[in-house]
């Protein structure tokens, strides 16, 4: 694997605000990765200095082998961009605006029609881009942002405001564009977006990446405890019967229920079937709870994550 | 390809103008409105008319080639600017190939489609009812008309620039345009105005473009082309301004 984009020690601030400390990264050829982190961490600024939007105040980045801020050009013709507060000109129609992009590459595939296809866009092809509703728009920008087949594809807050339906459905689009081959980079502040969509994450806060890995090891590491919370029907049973369970450390019983902590829920979950089945008694509203990348967040912060 | 990303961006914007009620009201139906309304009203010229004998409805005529420029280039561009500035689009157009000539290039050529457009109109209307005629060189008429719309397009994309807002440029160039009719010799003479206030009409942008228009329009010999260098430096001026002001977002 080779790496699509490389950052060394990129230093950015405003005036007295940091907004990039020093980071250093990679992005391989054909991954998903993700930048994480709340508002005003620096994801965007990272993303757009990467794109050539802006110059970095020390640092190295590479994105496809060339520097963003010197050939610029070339960059332009092999990416595609889509931007954090997008817009085209609001009384473009649909299919227009994707003739109008498509024209100013040197390779373009004529994909027009099926760009409309795989982002079902057929119907709205003769809509003015200002009567789209929110998912709509960013499906047009999704489209603009591969009408010449870039090799990498940055996404800066894809799903931000959009409603879960169509947020789910972006995600869908993304696993469908990973398939083409191409590189994904990702800003997003939706931990489970990252946790869903990428192969590797970054975690950005206060202008610094303080994590960077695959969502399983980021939360592996943390060797936080699983929760595996049920209710017992028609008997009586006492919480020191289930603390012999293997992998549990710790039964709580509250007034949900049993809730027993576990490091291993696979192991736990077989083994507390058994003994129901043994001990006669059934299981009701049996769940799994595991740890996700806000506790991730939570601690290597020490604090939720802010909105 | 760079010239078909030029060809393309000008006809979206020339499709996008087509769709803007302002912009279809001020600079296609307001001219020829204006021109229908003073024709109608005046089928005598006003005292002191300087073309003696000749067709009256010539002189709206080529006053509303004016009122079509400043529509468009002057108002239109100086709110496109700053709509597309605010709501992202340059930004957008900016991580694309499309280079700043081709995007300047461009909004230049979609403008002259609809000028084009507009005067297209203008002639139609004013031949029908008033019997309108161009007796100089309809050459010479359409090379002012570009260098006219150049210099009010670089002042509104001084005044796109400046300003902080879509809003705000719209308020400022119709502040501008509103007294600028009255005050550039379109459809009254600049002497009957204070003799303090003359030098000041004749240094606005717009009255050299009514004056040469004029002279073309009725085929009189044009010996004040000279005005046309107030003109060029209005365009200076707006150019300046644009490029110490222009911000992509």
């Amino acid at each position: 694997m080779s790496a699509i984009v490389k950052c060394e020690h990129l230093v950015k601030s405003y005036g007295d605000l940091i907004a990039v400390n020093d980071v250093s990264f990679k992005v391989e050829k054909g991954e998903i990765f993700g930048l994480v982190g709340p508002n005003g961490a620096g994801k965007t600024t990272l993303i757009e200095m990467i794109e050539g939007l802006r110059t970095p105040d020390s640092g190295l980045i590479k994105a496809l082998g060339l520097n963003p801020t010197k050939q610029g050009d070339e960059l332009k013709e092999r990416m595609g961009v889509l931007l954090q507060t997008t817009s085209i000109q609001p009384d473009i129609k649909v299919k227009e605006a994707l003739k109008l992009f498509a024209s100013f590459y040197q390779r373009t595939p004529d994909n027009t029609e099926e760009l409309l296809r795989t982002l079902s866009l057929e119907d709205k092809a003769g809509s003015r881009f200002k009567k789209l509703s929110g998912g709509l728009k960013q499906r047009v920008a999704i489209a603009l942002a591969l009408v010449n087949d870039p090799e990498i594809l940055f996404l800066d807050e894809l799903t931000t405001g959009l409603d879960p339906q169509a947020r789910r459905n972006m995600w869908d689009l993304v696993e469908n564009i990973r398939t083409q081959d191409k590189t994904i980079f990702l800003t997003t502040h939706y931990m489970e977006e990252a946790e869903k969509l990428c192969d590797r994450v970054g975690i950005i806060d206060y202008g610094k990446i303080i994590a960077l890995d695959t969502p399983r090891n980021l939360i592996d590491n943390l060797s936080a405890e699983s929760k595996v919370t049920f209710n017992v029907e028609d008997k009586d049973i006492d919480a020191s019967k289930f603390e012999t369970i293997e992998a549990v450390s710790r039964v709580e019983k509250g007034k949900d229920g049993f809730i027993l902590y576990t490091k291993d829920e696979n192991v736990t979950l077989q083994e507390l079937v058994r003994l129901a089945d043994k001990q006669k008694f059934r299981l009701s509203n049996l769940r799994t709870e595991s740890p996700s990348l806000d506790d991730v967040f939570l601690t290597v912060t020490g604090r939720e994550m802010r909105e | 390809m760079k010239l078909r990303g030029l060809w393309q961006f000008a006809l979206s914007e020339f499709k996008i103008n087509l769709r803007e009620p302002a912009m279809l009201f001020w600079a296609i139906a307001f001219p020829a409105l204006w021109m229908g309304l003073f024709g109608a009203i005046f089928s005598e010229p006003m005292p002191g008319f300087e073309y003696e004998g000749l067709n009256y409805a010539n002189f709206l005529f080529s006053g509303g080639i004016g009122l079509v420029i400043l529509a468009s280039a002057f108002i239109g561009m100086s709110t496109t600017l700053a709509t597309y500035r605010e709501t992202g689009v340059l930004k957008r157009l900016r991580v694309t190939p499309l280079k700043t000539s081709t995007l300047t290039l461009g909004f230049t050529l979609s403008q002259i489609i609809f000028i084009a457009l507009g005067v297209i109109v203008l002639f139609v209307i004013g031949k029908i009812f008033f019997n309108v005629q161009v007796l100089g060189s309809w050459a010479a008429l359409i090379g002012v008309t570009i260098f006219g719309m150049v210099t009010f397009l670089a002042l509104g994309s001084a005044i796109g620039s400046v300003a902080k807002s879509p809003r705000v440029a719209n308020v400022i160039s119709m502040i501008i345009f509103m007294p600028m009719i009255f005050l550039s010799d379109m459809f009254m003479p600049i002497s009957i105005f204070p003799s303090g206030l003359q030098p000041i009409c004749k240094a606005l942008p717009l009255t050299p473009l009514n004056k040469v228009l004029r002279d073309i329009v009725y085929g009189v010999p044009l010996d004040e082309l000279w005005q046309l260098g107030i003109m060029a430096g209005w365009l200076i001026f707006g150019i300046v301004i644009t490029l110490k002001f222009f911000k992509w977002e």
